[in-house]
């Protein structure tokens, strides 16, 4: 019997909407060339073992399920278990920002019933790391708490993020935003099946509200346990947090936290071919995805699948999404460039380091 | 099981012993080429893009490697209901059983396959070339010339027709003479190994040669000869494409090569006949920020701190700090480490060059250098 069964929220929206998230909820969000959100948390289910995995769905779930499909790239297309798609609850009547809407998951609570197995682990789709989820769920079942979350000493303020108060292990109390030190939630916890609904039954007349909001006065009663992780662990909430986050994996140090040997991410599969470097380009600390061809000058940026940089064109400090045209000439700085533009000619597309400039999906089609 | 029009069979036993090194360990269709694909490739994606779903895959030497990666071919969208990718290696009954002993009795032991999908043609392949072709329009030009037997050619230099099965056809594209491999060639059009049959008469023609004692059991010495004898409907397929079969080492680094430059002869990028595979996800390659790469092919999972020019690296190489790597193929995890030269060079899956080594020659008379897989080359090894 399989251990654990998981499930992925991904109908919230975020505070800081920006052009990146005009058509796309943030789980689709693509995120180093060539992955988008929801391929973390769903990899590390996949990769310990979870075999059947439901993805609570936002209301512009088209590039969702485009990207998931029939959960074939994670091996989640099976005769038993596998990928379920759940429908989210209406949207827009919920606040922005609640990532386990008692709701979302009472609507669902079908996929719950008809498992078997003790566990399930809950992840929202904001956050990137990689983590061993049997490990989690082996501290959960050592220690007998009723749910135990994955958390992470903050590394800095951030108000996007849910901090815990512990009190000797326990948690005692949970507010909105951390600041350096505190017990930073990674939306992410194991709880087991049975007290999941019993809970979304208790719960029943508060649905509105997000799990751990309606768990606030509770904290005595339930015994809520932080799981700390010491990797790395990248929150993705507006568009700086985005370019930082995004710029860390420069850094191959973080890259082999991220993407290692035994807990691959895996994502939808593309036939790109390799990419290709014609005589005279220039490119230096930069990631360059499958399908790209370059020509020009490319420094400390993030290349998506097939993005084509002709000669004579720069691309600095910047993240260039899918299938764009740097044309010749053209000069792209301190930007974020969304998928199918075309940068015309001699042009300039230009941010500062602190304000990137975002420019919007394109209408190039493929 | 409902009737087909074609199914393939593709043959992919080969030990490919001229690529020495490279197949120690693995059958020729599973070497890795061109970054992120192994040869395999190349035919599996012919068969889907040309819409052949049922395709026979026939292994038999060091196959484990090969039978992992077409897995269910999937990853060729050759997963399908009813049909699919079966691999085929050899196989026991009541009566014993043997290693395929050439192309035709590899086939002929597994008639049962054909029969079981009861095909009206069957489309015979090699899995060690490299090419982009539609099988459907070669099976549409043998419907439309109503043949037997019609064959894949193209020409070739005249200086190298003798090491090919060399065809002389009529102004119809019928098949007239066929000498394998003349010393003496009175025509340039060279049979590719691509055949397609009426399934009926493949059947025949491999139950009669089954039992020729004097055959070897070879679609091109004893086959073709056959039908051409008893007066059969033989006829060509004109290709005008890129085309190789990477026997050697030295070929091997020559197409390797080809994919390279601003026109390369094989264009990788196609986007309506894509080159499907089934590499393994990896995260976008990274160059360092005193890396150089220049001419060059590199596969997901990479990281280049030194300079590259002129080469492929497949999937998770790694190039160290200054390092060259030049005119070299490095397959799929091989690691050049820092200060080390690599020049006209191909490195196995997962072999290192250790730190300030300097492995190969630019000199061009002198054999591009081999390291097999997982082959440590230190200092003073090189």
């Amino acid at each position: 019997m399989a251990r654990a069964i998981g499930l992925i929220t991904t109908n919230y929206s975020t505070k800081n909407p920006s052009a990146l998230t005009e058509e796309r909820p943030v789980a689709s969000l693509p995120y180093l060339g060539r992955y988008r959100l929801i391929d973390f948390p769903l990899s590390n289910m996949v990769n310990a073992g979870i075999r059947t995995v439901g993805v609570v769905m936002p209301y512009n779930y088209r590039s969702l399920i485009d990207h998931v499909g029939s959960g074939k790239d994670w091996s989640l297309d099976r005769k038993n278990g596998g990928l379920f798609v759940l429908p989210g609850t209406a949207f827009g009547t919920s606040r922005t920002g609640a990532r386990f809407l008692l709701r979302d998951i009472e609507h669902n609570k079908v996929f719950l019933e008809r498992d078997t197995a003790p566990y399930v682990v809950c992840s929202a789709s904001n956050i990137v790391c990689n983590v061993d989820y049997h490990a989690l769920i082996d501290a959960h079942e050592a220690s007998g708490a009723d749910i135990t979350v994955l958390c992470q000493s903050a590394d800095g303020a951030d108000e996007d993020i849910t901090k815990f108060d512990v009190n000797d292990g326990r948690v005692c109390g949970v507010s909105h935003g951390v600041g350096f030190g505190d017990t930073a939630f990674l939306d992410c916890f194991v709880i087991s099946r049975d007290l999941l609904l019993n809970l979304l039954e208790w719960f029943s007349a508060v649905d509105y509200l997000d799990l751990f909001e309606a768990l606030q006065n509770d904290f005595q009663r339930f015994d809520v346990r932080p799981f700390m992780f010491e990797g790395y662990a990248a929150g993705i909430f507006n568009v700086r947090s985005y370019f930082r986050h995004s710029m860390d994996l420069l850094n191959p140090s973080i890259d082999d936290q991220l993407f290692m040997p035994g807990r691959p991410v895996l994502t939808k599969a593309h036939d790109n071919p390799p990419a290709k470097y014609e005589r005279g380009s220039h490119v230096c600390n930069s990631l360059v995805s499958a399908g790209c061809r370059i020509r020009g000058a490319v420094s400390d940026s993030v290349l998506g699948r097939g993005v084509i940089v002709e000669s004579g064109a720069t691309v600095r400090n910047s993240i260039v999404m899918q299938s764009c045209v740097i044309k010749s000439g053209a000069r792209v700085e301190n930007a974020i460039v969304d998928r199918n533009n075309v940068i015309p000619a001699r042009t300039e597309l230009r941010g500062t380091p602190e304000a990137v400039l975002v420019k919007g999906k394109g209408e190039v089609t493929e | 099981m409902s009737k087909k029009e074609c199914i393939a069979m593709l043959l992919a036993g080969g030990q490919g012993s001229r690529l020495g090194a490279l197949t120690r360990g693995i059958a020729k269709p599973a070497v890795s080429f061109g970054g992120k694909y192994r040869i395999i490739d190349f035919a599996l994606s012919n068969c889907s893009n040309s819409g052949i779903g049922t395709v026979g895959v026939l292994t038999q030497y060091k196959p484990y490697l090969l039978h992992s990666y077409i897995g269910t071919g999937e990853a060729w969208n050759l997963d399908e209901r009813g049909g699919g990718v079966s691999i085929l290696p050899p196989y026991a009954t009541e009566t014993g059983g043997s290693w395929y002993e050439g192309t035709a009795d590899a086939v002929y032991q597994n008639i049962g396959y054909i029969e079981l999908n009861d095909p009206e043609y069957v489309l015979i392949l090699s899995g060690d070339q490299l090419y982009r072709m539609d099988y459907h329009k070669m099976l549409d030009s043998h419907i439309a010339h109503d043949a037997d037997l019609t064959i894949s050619v193209m020409p070739v230099a005249w200086e190298e027709a003798s090491r090919f099965g060399i065809i002389t056809k009529d102004e119809d594209d019928r098949v007239l003479k066929f000498t394998e491999k003349p010393t003496k060639p009175d025509s340039n059009l060279a049979s590719m190994g691509i055949y397609i049959f009426k399934a009926d008469l493949l059947l025949a023609a491999l139950k009669e040669d089954a039992i020729d004692q004097q055959s070897e059991h070879d679609f091109g010495k004893d086959i073709i000869p056959k039908l051409l004898g008893d007066g059969k409907r033989l006829y060509t397929y004109e290709f005008n494409g890129f085309w190789r079969d990477v026997g050697t080492i030295a070929s091997f680094h020559e197409t390797s090569m080809s994919l390279l430059g601003e026109q390369p002869e094989f264009d990788l990028y196609s986007k309506d006949f894509p080159i499907m595979s089934n590499a393994s996800t990896r995260p976008p390659h990274y160059v360092g920020p005193n890396g150089e790469v220049t001419d060059c092919l590199i596969a997901n999972g990479s990281r280049v701190y030194g300079t590259v020019k002129h080469s492929i690296l497949s999937i998770d190489s790694y190039v160290g700090e200054r390092a060259t790597v030049e005119d070299s193929v490095l397959l799929p995890g091989a690691r050049v480490k820092d200060g080390a030269h690599v020049v006209r060079a191909i490195l196995g899956e997962n072999s290192v060059v250790e730190e300030n080594v300097n492995l190969g020659s630019v000199d061009q008379t002198k054999d591009t250098a081999v390291i097999g897989d997982d082959v440590v080359v230190g200092k003073g090894e090189e």
